[in-house]
């Protein structure tokens, strides 16, 4: 299992911190997902047998959000 | 006044703000006729009733839940109230609150975001998944409309603040129900077009209620300021600018003979006015207090004379702060205040129990 932090450029209510979350039912592999409005973040633990990163990021962009990249 | 303004704000953009979560729950318990409806080359869609009733449910039960939240919250409020400086803590706590998170809608600084509150985790998956698990029943819609009081949005926030800083029950109900009652109609008419509004109006929408939630939380402060009896407050420093421009004070019918009744001579009151018979009259009107400055003599005691005259806003909620007394003042009457004497200089505030309107001895 991988837990990866996403940093996510335009989280810009409490909700989209939410639907962020709701990946979790769309997405296979995924463990355990906690999106922070305050922080900005979305951690994810995945399995990476399962679904690859560059998959969460596609899916988290579809929702409208982008992931930002250090 | 805060009835209606929460009413508009919950019919300008309330629904709109609301509607990325609670939307989004009711949609997919709705998914199974909304997947039919929308799906390519379907001609026609299900029976009109057999959407819009689950979509009725899911509001209705929003509404009674929001409106016993707001009940609630109300009567913590009005427990919280003991003295008037406490209430006036409490709304300029609120006040904060609200201009925070206004800054925060606008995105000024992200220190801002930390005046949202974001529901926990396992609150917000258990109700996704009673949405998606369960059928489009209004059985189901009217648990998930009234679980939305778990979920609230950055306004129905701030609208719960303004229900506690209410200190009454029911003005705390009137308020929580207004706003879901006005957020309702486009709730209703984007899930039941399944549409969405464009995300550049939606960001409109958001910052016009931003600034509404900033003016909100700006008067929440001033009414705190104004009922501590501060020195700074926006009505005091403005209020002789406001003065000069004021009409001529409209005496209450038949009042009890006092020089400073009389229009005709509103000047005295900007001058001592001598007190023969140890009485100052104040007319306590439905739009605030009539002189609301006037001069009084210094180092004597004297009777305030409170009248009212079919007069049923909160200035009947009499309060002097700096010399803690309280009264709550008959629709119709009159009630002596009794005002120990106060060296030459001193300003009394006065205002009514929410600080929104305010007026001032001054002691010459």
């Amino acid at each position: 299992m991988i837990k990866k932090i996403f940093r996510i450029a335009n989280m810009e209510c409490p909700a989209c911190a939410l639907r962020l979350e709701g990946l979790e039912d769309d997405l296979p592999g995924i463990q355990q997902i906690n999106a922070s409005y305050h922080k900005q973040t979305l951690m994810v633990a995945f399995d990476e047998t399962v679904i690859r990163e560059a998959e969460i990021v596609a899916a988290v962009g579809k929702l409208g959000y982008t992931v930002r990249t250090e | 006044m805060n009835i209606w303004i929460a009413f508009i704000t919950g019919l300008t953009a309330g629904g709109i703000s609301c509607l990325a979560v609670q939307g989004g729950l009711l949609a997919s318990s709705l998914a199974s006729q909304l997947e039919q409806d929308l799906q390519p080359g379907r001609t026609s869609g299900p029976r009109p009733p057999q959407i819009a009733r689950p979509i009725l449910f899911f509001l209705l039960a929003k509404l009674i839940a929001h409106t016993l939240l707001g009940f609630l919250l109300g009567l913590l409020g009005s427990v919280l109230q003991l003295t008037a400086a406490t209430r006036a803590v409490l709304l300029i706590a609120i006040g904060i609150f609200m201009v925070g998170n206004g800054l925060r809608m606008l995105n000024v600084h992200p220190i801002f975001r930390y005046f949202a509150f974001q529901p926990p985790s396992r609150i917000t998956r258990f109700l996704r998944r009673r949405a998606k698990g369960g059928q489009a029943s209004s059985l189901n819609a009217i648990l998930l409309g009234a679980l939305t009081i778990f979920i609230p949005c950055g306004v129905t926030q701030s609208m719960l603040a303004l229900a506690i800083g209410t200190g009454s029950p029911w003005e705390g109900a009137a308020i929580l129900f207004a706003f879901i009652l006005g957020s309702s109609p486009i709730f209703f008419a984007a899930i039941y077009f399944a549409a969405r509004l464009g995300a550049k109006l939606e960001r409109v929408f958001i910052k016009v209620v931003a600034v509404v939630v900033l003016l909100l939380g700006l008067v929440s402060i001033e009414n705190g300021l104004v009922l501590a009896g501060s020195p700074v407050s926006f009505s005091r420093l403005t209020r002789p600018l406001f003065a000069q421009l004021a009409p001529p004070i409209q005496p209450v019918p038949n009042p009890p003979a006092n020089p400073l009744l009389d229009p005709a001579d509103v000047e005295q009151a900007l001058t001592p006015t001598p007190v023969p018979d140890g009485v100052i009259t104040l007319n306590v009107l439905n739009s605030g207090y009539s002189p609301n400055s006037q001069i009084v003599p210094a180092n004597e005691d004297f009777e305030l004379h409170l009248i009212t005259q079919k007069t049923y806003s909160c200035a009947r909620a009499f309060v002097i702060p700096g010399l803690n007394i309280e009264v709550m003042l008959p629709e119709t009457g009159s009630v002596a205040v009794d005002i120990p004497a106060q060296p030459a200089g001193t300003v009394l505030q006065y205002a009514c129990s929410m600080g929104m309107y305010s007026g001032e001895l001054v002691f010459k």
